[in-house]
């Protein structure tokens, strides 16, 4: 998915692959179109736009014009491009819209869910507060959120920058379902988001991650890009 | 104002289904609550949470239904992120309306009184804004620009100011069109909101004086009505404007951008130079800021004569 020329989130991308594919590809277009999908996360656009052209929903040449300037694929998510359900970027918001979208679902009593990937640092802000709290209050039971935890963000580690261990206790007591699992595994992801679709409850799930994962020289770390020329040729032969 | 728009909103509720409600703990205030006693499913207090309340209004357009976000215009600007990025970025089908704007909420001082809130709105791509005058212009406006408006509007209105200046004699109405309140030949006065009726009081002191000015209501500030302000700006040469808002950015501003487009003539903006306070009457703190009738008449002689040198 990647090419040589953008400034894009690569570790933030890799560390939500399965978690993208579990959703995308196992729980929402292909069984139930009147799913939402929300990548709040929005500076992960790279690997939803991956997922959307496998699911033939982007033209393939598309991915190596990311970012261009006559290109369709904007850095961060817009829903002039198929299958992007909500434009996102500015971290929370995006989440914060969903809760609303699974409101309207429910006023009309139709059927469907709304996932929405967020990252650990976009814990931070506090519309996320704002919106976990009211989806509790309307009891938002199609609403599903996945955690990317990849203990990582812009400016260092998740921990250093404000302490998040206690996140899980939070949903929990504002009203929501929570569960963890392995974010690089998909049978886990799989069975977990089963649980949360049966959930009576808004559910999150906080799934572990690496960020950069599948890259050594950045894994765990808060670089978004390697040296190019080692990754090179690896990509290449890929 | 409040109770026409609360009764209003009780009546479009009825005519369609898809409007729903968003305030952030505002819902007495705003008199919303006429359309919660009626419409509780689609009613929706977010609690304090203004950013949540704007994104929870654009989740709910983007999946159909028609939201009107109902709140305090100062506290509506913590979220202006969330209103260019979730609404007008997404062009969302989200009607904003900012209660207790300008220095309408007297009482409460600075921290409440929104006066930069046009300049804000009206740098966002794809946002309208209209600024009604009076229970009126509410009444002949709103079926229009909540039902069948598409896309973002911000509609400011004050906190409870309520007599009726505009008359029933102009028509169906139509977005970016200006209403002409009074012709003259000397001078044109612009306001827009409740304090045209201190510019309507001013145009009859002026023409005691033997100044014949027209006044115009520029509800319509996003689009605005290039045409009428040319037409004014040749009629008269010289042109004022009066807001309840910061001097930068606002409908002096908007006017202004049209004039050195249009037809370039001697023009003051009027309105205000900083933040507001509290006092115990409305019209105790226009006289202070001076936004009075009395100060209307004297920026608009200080213009003519200055125009005459």
């Amino acid at each position: 998915m990647y090419t040589f020329d953008q400034n894009i989130h690569l570790g933030s991308s890799l560390s939500a692959v399965e978690i993208v594919t579990a959703v995308l590809f196992k729980h929402i277009r292909s069984c139930n179109s009147k799913d939402w999908f929300v990548l709040s996360k929005g500076h992960a656009a790279p690997v939803l736009y991956a997922a959307l052209i496998e699911l033939g929903m982007i033209p393939r040449e598309e991915m190596r014009r990311i970012q261009a300037i006559d290109g369709i694929l904007q850095g961060h998510p817009e829903i002039h491009v198929e299958g992007v359900d909500v434009s996102s970027g500015s971290l929370g918001q995006a989440f914060s819209v969903a809760v609303g979208i699974a409101m309207a679902i429910k006023l009309k009593r139709e059927e469907g869910r709304v996932y929405v990937i967020m990252g650990d640092g976009e814990q931070d802000e506090g519309e996320v507060w704002e919106a976990m709290n009211n989806a509790a209050k309307l009891n938002l039971s199609n609403l599903i959120v996945i955690i990317d935890e990849n203990d990582f963000q812009l400016d260092g580690h998740v921990e250093d920058i404000r302490p998040k261990h206690y996140l899980p206790y939070v949903w929990h007591a504002v009203g929501w379902d929570v569960f963890m699992c392995n974010g690089h595994d998909i049978a886990s992801l799989d069975l977990t988001l089963e649980k949360a679709e049966n959930s009576r409850h808004p559910s999150v799930i906080f799934a572990r991650t690496i960020r950069g994962k599948g890259l050594k020289s950045i894994e765990n770390t808060k670089i978004q890009k390697p040296d190019l020329n080692l990754v090179k040729p690896i990509l290449e032969n890929a | 104002m409040r109770e026409t728009l609360g009764k209003m909103l009780l009546s479009l509720g009825e005519q369609d289904e898809s409007l729903v409600l968003v305030t952030a703990d505002v819902g007495d205030s705003t008199r919303a609550m006429y359309f919660r006693e009626k419409f509780t499913s689609r009613y929706f207090n977010v609690g304090i949470s203004e950013q949540h309340m704007v994104n929870f209004a654009a989740g709910l357009a983007r999946a159909g239904f028609k939201p009107v976000v109902i709140c305090f215009s100062m506290f509506l600007m913590r979220a202006w992120e969330q209103i260019r990025n979730s609404v007008c970025r997404m062009d969302l089908n989200v009607k904003f309306i900012a209660t207790h704007s300008g220095l309408s909420d007297f009482a409460d001082g600075s921290s409440h009184q929104a006066l930069e809130d046009i300049a804000l709105m009206r740098v966002i791509p794809g946002m309208k804004i209209f600024v009604p005058a009076d229970s009126f212009e509410i009444e002949r406006s709103l079926s229009n620009l909540l039902i069948e408006n598409r896309g973002p509007l911000f509609y400011r209105i004050g906190r409870d100011f309520n007599e009726i200046i505009t008359k029933d004699c102009y028509g169906e109405f139509e977005l970016g069109k200006a209403l002409v309140l009074e012709e003259g030949d000397d001078i044109t006065l612009i306001g827009a909101g409740s304090i045209l009726k201190n510019v309507l009081e001013a145009c009859n002191d002026l023409r005691k004086l033997g100044i014949k000015a027209s006044v115009l209501d520029m509800s319509s500030i996003k689009p605005i009505d290039e045409n009428t302000i040319e037409r004014f700006a040749r009629r008269t040469g010289l042109i004022m404007t009066v807001e309840e808002h910061s001097i930068y950015g606002g409908l002096g501003s908007a006017v202004a951008e049209v004039i050195i487009k249009k037809y370039p003539v001697p023009m003051r903006i009027v309105g205000m130079n900083g933040f507001g306070r509290s006092a115990r009457s409305y019209q105790e703190l226009l006289e202070y800021f001076k936004l009075d009738k009395k100060s209307i008449v004297n920026y608009a002689i200080e213009l003519l004569k200055n125009a005459k040198h």
